[in-house]
Parts: C-alpha cells; sequence; structure tokens
C-alpha cells in the first residue's frame, strides 16, 4: 500500500472516530453548569489549538535539522505539517468566537492569546505563500526553514500568553504543571478527542507529504 | 441542569463548523492526488 493510500485510510478512520467523540461529547459527557452545553466546544478547541502549536514546532525541528542535513524529505513533512496546522488554526478560529459569543459575550477580544493566534495563523498563511512564490526549490526550502523556525519560537508565547498577560482567555486547566482540573468523564472525553486529532493529523501529513513527492517527481520528469 | 444556560445552538454550530472543515480539507486532499 503506498503513503497516500495509507494517508487516506488514517483520515478515513479519524473522521469515523470523530463521530464517536461527537456523540460521546453530546451525548455521554455532563453538561457544565456555567457555561452550559457551548463548554462541549472545548473538546473540539483544545485539541486542534494543541495540534496547530504542535505542528508548528514539528515544522520547526524539522526545518532546522534541514537547514543542517538538507534532506528534502525534512522540507517535504515541514510543507505537509504546514498545511495541516492550517487547517487545524481554521478549526481553532472558528470554535474559539462561537464559545466566546455565548460565554463572553462577544466573537472577538484582542487579548494576548487570541491575538498571538490569529497571527500564528497568519504565519502559517505567509509559509505555504511564501513556499508558492520561490521557484527555485533549495531557496524555497532554505526560504520556508528560515520562516519555520521563526514560528517554532512564537509557540511557547502563545502557550504562556495567559500567565504573562492579563486575558480573557481561560488559563489552561489540562496542559498545565499541576494535575487536570477537570472531572474524570469530562477528561476522558477530551483525551479522546485529542486521539483523534492525532490520528488525523498523521493521516493529513501522510497524503499532503505523498502529495509533495509526486509533484517534485513530477517536476523531474 | 434548569439553570444552566440554553445555548446548545452555539455547540451544535462549532461542531458542524468543525466537521465541514476537516472533511473540505480531506476531499481537497484526496482531489489533488486523484489529479496526479
Amino acid at each position: 500500500m503506498t503513503l497516500a493510500r495509507k494517508g487516506h485510510w488514517t483520515t478515513v478512520v479519524g473522521l469515523v472516530l470523530l463521530g464517536g467523540v461527537y456523540v460521546r461529547a453530546v451525548v455521554f459527557t455532563p453538561v457544565e453548569r456555567l457555561q452550559g452545553p457551548a463548554q462541549k466546544i472545548f473538546y473540539l478547541h483544545v485539541p486542534a489549538a494543541v495540534w496547530t502549536e504542535l505542528a508548528m514546532v514539528l515544522v520547526g525541528v524539522a526545518s532546522v535539522v534541514f537547514l543542517f542535513l538538507k534532506d528534502p524529505r525534512l522540507d517535504r513533512f515541514a510543507e505537509a505539517s504546514a498545511e495541516v496546522g492550517t487547517v487545524f488554526a481554521a478549526i481553532v478560529l472558528t470554535t474559539g468566537p462561537i464559545w466566546g459569543k455565548t460565554v463572553w459575550g462577544t466573537w472577538w477580544a484582542w487579548d494576548a492569546r487570541l491575538t498571538s493566534t490569529l497571527f500564528l495563523f497568519f504565519l502559517y498563511i505567509g509559509y505555504l505563500l511564501l513556499r508558492g512564490a520561490v521557484g527555485d526549490a533549495g531557496a524555497r526550502a532554505r526560504y520556508a526553514a528560515v520562516l519555520g523556525i521563526c514560528g517554532m519560537a512564537l509557540v511557547p508565547f502563545i502557550h504562556l500568553s495567559v500567565y504573562l498577560f492579563r486575558t480573557l482567555h481561560p488559563q489552561p486547566i489540562i496542559l498545565k504543571p499541576s494535575a487536570p482540573s477537570l472531572p474524570p468523564s469530562m477528561l476522558v472525553t477530551w483525551l479522546l478527542s485529542f486521539a483523534v486529532f492525532t490520528v488525523l493529523y498523521v493521516g493529513f501529513v501522510m497524503q499532503r507529504y505523498a502529495l509533495g513527492r509526486a509533484r517534485e517527481e513530477g517536476d523531474d520528469g | 441542569m434548569a439553570d444552566a444556560p440554553h445555548n446548545a445552538g452555539y455547540m451544535a454550530a462549532a461542531y458542524v463548523a468543525t466537521a465541514l472543515i476537516l472533511l473540505a480539507y480531506a476531499v481537497s486532499l484526496y482531489r489533488r492526488a486523484a489529479r496526479r
């Protein structure tokens, strides 16, 4: 089985499992008393946000190693991870304001976490535009690697922004030094959702990597 | 929960939007691969 087919079927499995997460979150996970059913947006928003950040970290790590080894597989992986990270960032920036409208009373606030996440989304877009704008493959990979490393440097700032600034955005309740502040039933739903987003990330990256490789082989031919 | 806010519509909107974004990207990858 080719990498593209493996990625395709991994994605299909991920989407089916996401349906299972929807059922568990909506039907079998308790409603939070203060926020109501809209709190369940958390089970999609946060896993997507974690993978938005992790995808950029992986772009940065692949970019650093690429600059030393010049292995085109690393550049191809960085490109694939950046595109998938953009998709997850779009989910974060769609679900977040929907939750904000009902819980905060506003779609958007220019606080540090929201603004830096929007900046990361624009950085992803810029990374993909840069790759499309540079014709020479060697220069494209080098320029993209530098931008990918800058993106990776932004991730710790985004994660810590809720501690560094006074923000409207809630502080982490799972990814923090102390134990998660969630009842077990909610934590299990979140962990299942995170596992499904991981499967989706892997499936999407496998497909996008295979697509990039096919394009390069087409250009060579 | 009688005293919880009635905002299930917002939850539904977020869940539908997430599914649409993921499905759209999955279809986009499939179509781009099929053109090769």
